[in-house]
This record gives C-alpha cells, structure tokens and sequence, in this order.
C-alpha cells in the first residue's frame, strides 16, 4: 500500500496566455499545502514551478507540467515545445535574458527564471534542442512532514 | 488549536433557509448546507464576512457587542471608526456625528483621526528603519492577518509589528482616562464602533497581544438608527457643536477610511493599495512568491474600496467614499501629530505589537504522508465522476470541494443529485 502511494497531474501550459499566468503554480502550491507538506517546500516549489509556467507562457509554444508526489519527494518535469535554448550556460546565468521589451514592460525578464528554479530545487537538470523545445527535471527533498 | 466559536459571525438557523449564496461567495470554501442549513467550518473561516453582505434572509449575524448590553457599563468610551462619519447625509460633519454619540449616552468619545495619522507616520518610521523583508503588509486589517496566518504563513515575518490606530487609541486611553475622567480603570470599558465583524475576533483573540485594549466593537448597522435619530432631534444643539469645536480632526486619518489611506502620504517608498478579498489574496501569492520585492509597504483591505465598504455599513459606499474625501479635503494634509511625540511613543516600542504574528497551518487531507497522496489521487478520480456545474445543491459550494469532503470523510458521492439520477 505504501509503495504504490504516488500522486500524479499533469497541468497543461499554453505559450502566451499570460492572463492565466500563476494558475498552476498555484494550484500545486495548494495541493501540497493539502498532502501536508512543510511550508517552507510548498514555498520553494511554488516559486520553482512559476518561474517554469511563466518561462514557457514568455518563450515556448506549449508545454506542461508533470508533477509526482511520493512520500518524502516530489518530482517535477517541465516540458515544452518551444524555440529551445541556445547557451544553457549563458542562460543559468543570473541577469541574463532575453525577454523583449513588452515582456519586461510586464514585469517579467528579469533574468532570473532559471537560476531561481535550480536556487529553490533540491536537484535540477536541464536538457533543451534548439528549434524543438527544452525540458527541466525538478525535485524537491520533502522529510520534515507536518502532523 | 481549536476554533470553534472563535469567529465574528453565525447563522440564525431559523432565518437560514439553506439556500447556496453565502457558500457560492465564500472566499475560503469554509461554509457548506447541512441538513438544510449553512454552517461555517471553523478552520477555514478567515472574519471576512462576505457571507453576511450576500445573504437574501439577513441570516448571518455579526457576534458584534449589542447597544443593550452597554447600559450595565459603569463607564462608557467609544472610539468610532472613521468609516462612521461617511455614513449621513452630506451635510453631517464629524462634529455633529461624535455630538450625537455624547447624547447617546456614552460618558466618552474619542476621535481616532489623530491616531490614523500617528499611525501612518510609524509605518514611515518602521520603513525607513527596515530594508527588508520586502513587500512590508501593514496590520489594520484584522482579516488579512488571518489570511497570512493561515495561507500565507511565510509572510507572517513581513507584517509590520504596530498595532492597528483602534488597539493604540484604546491603550492610550486606558493609560490617561482614568486620570482625566477621575474614575476607576475597573469601571471604564472600551468600544469600537465598527464597519466589519472582524475587529470582534481581533478583540476577543487577539494575534499580537495577550488581551485586547478593548472591550467590544459595536456594528454601524446596529448603532446608525440611534445615532440618525438624536442628530434629528437635536438639531440646535447640533448646530452648536460647530461653534466649539472639541476636538481636532487629520485629514489625513480620516482618509484611512479608504484604500490607500494607509500608502497615500508616503513619499520616499513605493507603496500599493490593494482592497476586495479576492484580489488579496491574488496579492498576497504574490508577494509570497517573491515578485513583489520592489514594493515598500504593501497596504490590503478585504473589504472592497477599504474599510468603507466593510459589510456591517449602510450607506451606500460610493456616496459614503465621496463624503470621506470631501472631509479629507476639508480638513487638509496639513499634520496635527507632533513629530516628537511621535518618536518618543515610537522608540518606547508603545505602539507595538506584544509578540509576533504566528503562522496557523490548516489540517492537511492526512496526517500521514502516503495516506495523504493517496487520498489526493481518490478526490482526482472523484472530481471527474462530478458534473462540474458547481451548483451547489450536495452541500459543498463546487465539484471539487465536493470531492475533497468525500475524502475528509465529511460527504459522500450520493450527496450530488447529479450521480444519483445516473445511477438509479
């Protein structure tokens, strides 16, 4: 019985709607809250999951997030298809974006998605072709269950 | 921690007629129909009191201090809200309305404007003092400290630790009156007179303090009558008030009645003023997720356009915001708070709150991790076998609350009308 315990849903994404930016992360956000996480993992993944909602709405043509829950871990692939990034280096980098001028008019851009993901994320890998689409692996480390 | 009977508001089960509105418009899901009538989950109710402004039966009752229980009180002080003085007739002014309160029979009243103002000038202090955290939230709302506690908890360190104007005008008048009035503190109790019921929680479980500076808040819908009817009568005398005037009014205070009263003299900081419940809590993710960082002081009211359009009013709240912003005009921005008065009550940590604002974790679908998940796995499969019309007539205010109570052990699928047709 414990062993089967896994929760999964996937959340789908759609490049450009940022009128619904933030509903997913809040939905996970929430559903975390309910599994009985600790709040300070129900913050670090919805910080994490935001930055990659919100990286596919500025970038990519769709996407979704996959999340997985087990006792003590929760596992999150982010996966778009997308224009795919060039320099995952030069993109890792704090500061570094490249938003366009309406986006950052927005508030968004501000160079800090992907180094924030990996900040908040107990493990983090990133893999991305170019022309195709990019796709992140996150886990978040979740002992300390609340009672 | 327990709750039960920690809230501002209740049901008169003979006037409830176990109809959804109360339901539908709760903004924290914490209201369901059980054997036709609503009942308020104790865990979940954040004192917003959406659920009294949107009931067609006048069934949900604010647990506000009746105007009869007053006449046992040896010695009555009243500290009126600002948000009263927007509540009649254009041509009332403040004098007239605290006139009538005298008349009423309360031994003292007590402007709070001047604290408004002192109040706003700490926030300054405290914000200059302070470089982080960022966005700082302001306290007055007694209602977004309980949104923090319970769903925010991480912001719980970015509310800024000064008593709301009502508790700090109380605390000074506790201090001075008996002095001034020349009568035992035992005999003098304190009332609010108050445009929401949540100011009643603040009182009777305070979350900063150990006991409140008051004694009780008195709703403006119930003290309106009586306050109208002795401004009628009296209108000689009414009229005298004018020609000595007691007290001195801040423009500035008096326009805390409204969003942004708060932001609205802060010249050096970025501030924002958000009101209504919903966006709130949009702000409040928000500033949780770290994407308001650039905001100084973060000022939210859950009531639509600040405390003016609090649920316990009556006055129409644009008519009554025009009347507030003639009075602030009126009045001028000119300061009546002493700046050294000012710092002395603010080094002297006098304003502040007694200890720290603690976050309040609501209860997770399980207490054991696997357990939990799959619970959460079940309520997934549940919430497809609904028929998403979020109608409301198993009890539950949507599908997918419906589902989370048949896994909480609270209902069962059979409660939907929808499941039963299909499968009979």
């Amino acid at each position: 019985m414990t062993r089967e315990a896994v929760f999964e849903q996937e959340f789908p994404v759609k490049g450009g709607d940022f009128s619904r930016a933030g509903n997913v992360s809040w939905e996970i956000r929430n559903l975390l809250k309910e599994l009985g996480l600790s709040s300070s993992v129900v913050l670090r993944a919805a910080i994490a999951t935001y930055e990659a909602e919100m990286n596919i709405i500025m970038y990519a043509w769709e996407g979704r997030l996959l999340l997985s829950v087990v006792p003590g871990r929760v596992h999150v692939v982010v996966e778009d298809s997308g224009p795919g990034i060039e320099d995952i280096e030069l993109a890792m980098t704090e500061g570094y974006s490249t938003a366009t001028p309406e986006m950052r008019e927005l508030g968004f851009g501000a160079g800090m998605g992907l180094a924030n993901i990996k900040k908040n994320s107990d493990a983090f890998s990133i893999t991305s072709n170019v022309g195709s689409g990019t796709r992140l692996e996150l886990t978040f480390l979740t002992n300390g269950h609340r009672t | 921690m327990n709750y039960a009977g920690r809230h501002s508001v209740e049901i008169n089960a003979e006037r409830c007629i176990g109809c959804v509105h109360c339901m539908i418009a709760c903004p924290t899901k914490a209201i369901r129909i059980r054997e036709g009538k609503a009942r308020i989950i104790d865990e979940l109710c954040i004192d917003c009191g959406e659920c009294l402004r949107f009931c067609p039966e006048d069934a949900v009752e604010s647990k506000t201090t009746s105007v009869s229980d007053l006449k046992a009180v040896p010695y009555k002080v009243v500290i009126p809200s600002t948000v009263l003085y927007g509540q009649f007739e254009n041509a009332t002014l403040p004098n007239e309305i605290l006139f009538a309160l005298r008349r009423i029979g309360f031994d003292y009243v007590y402007e709070i404007s001047t604290i408004c103002e002192l109040n706003n000038s700490a926030l300054e202090m405290y914000l200059n003092a302070h470089p982080v955290p960022r966005p700082l939230i302001s306290s007055t709302c007694p209602v977004v400290i309980r949104l923090i506690q319970r769903r925010f908890p991480s912001l719980c360190g970015h509310i800024i630790p000064i008593e709301p104007p009502r508790e700090n005008a109380a605390k000074i008048l506790r201090a001075n009156l008996p002095r001034i009035a020349k009568v035992p503190a035992s005999s003098i109790k304190i009332f609010h007179i108050t445009p929401c019921p949540a100011k009643m929680v603040s009182i009777n479980h305070p979350a900063s303090m150990e006991k409140s500076y008051l004694d009780g808040a008195i709703s403006i819908r119930d003290i309106f009558k009586t306050i109208y009817q002795t401004l009628r009568q009296n209108r000689e005398e009414t009229i005298m008030s004018h020609l000595f005037p007691e007290t001195i009014f801040s423009g500035t205070g008096v326009g805390t009645a409204l969003s942004g009263g708060e932001t609205r003299g802060l010249k050096s900081h970025r501030t924002v003023a958000v009101s209504g419940v919903r966006d709130t809590i949009r702000a409040l993710n928000q500033a949780e997720l770290g994407l308001l960082k650039d905001v100084d002081l973060l000022e939210c009211t859950v009531c639509p356009d600040g405390c003016i359009g609090g649920p316990l009013t009556v006055e129409n709240r644009y008519l009554a915001k025009s009347r507030i912003l003639r009075l602030v005009q009126m009045m001028g921005e000119r300061t009546v708070v002493d700046s050294s008065d000012m710092n002395q009550l603010y080094n002297k940590d006098f304003l502040s709150f007694h200890f720290p604002i603690k976050p309040l974790e609501s209860p997770p679908l399980d207490t054991d991790p696997a357990q939990a998940i799959t619970k959460a796995k079940r309520r997934n499969e549940l919430f497809l076998r609904l028929p998403r019309k979020d109608c409301g007539a198993c009890g539950a205010p949507d599908c997918r609350t419906l589902a989370d109570d048949i896994v909480r052990g609270q209902a069962i699928l059979e409660d939907c009308p929808f499941v039963k047709k299909e499968e009979t």
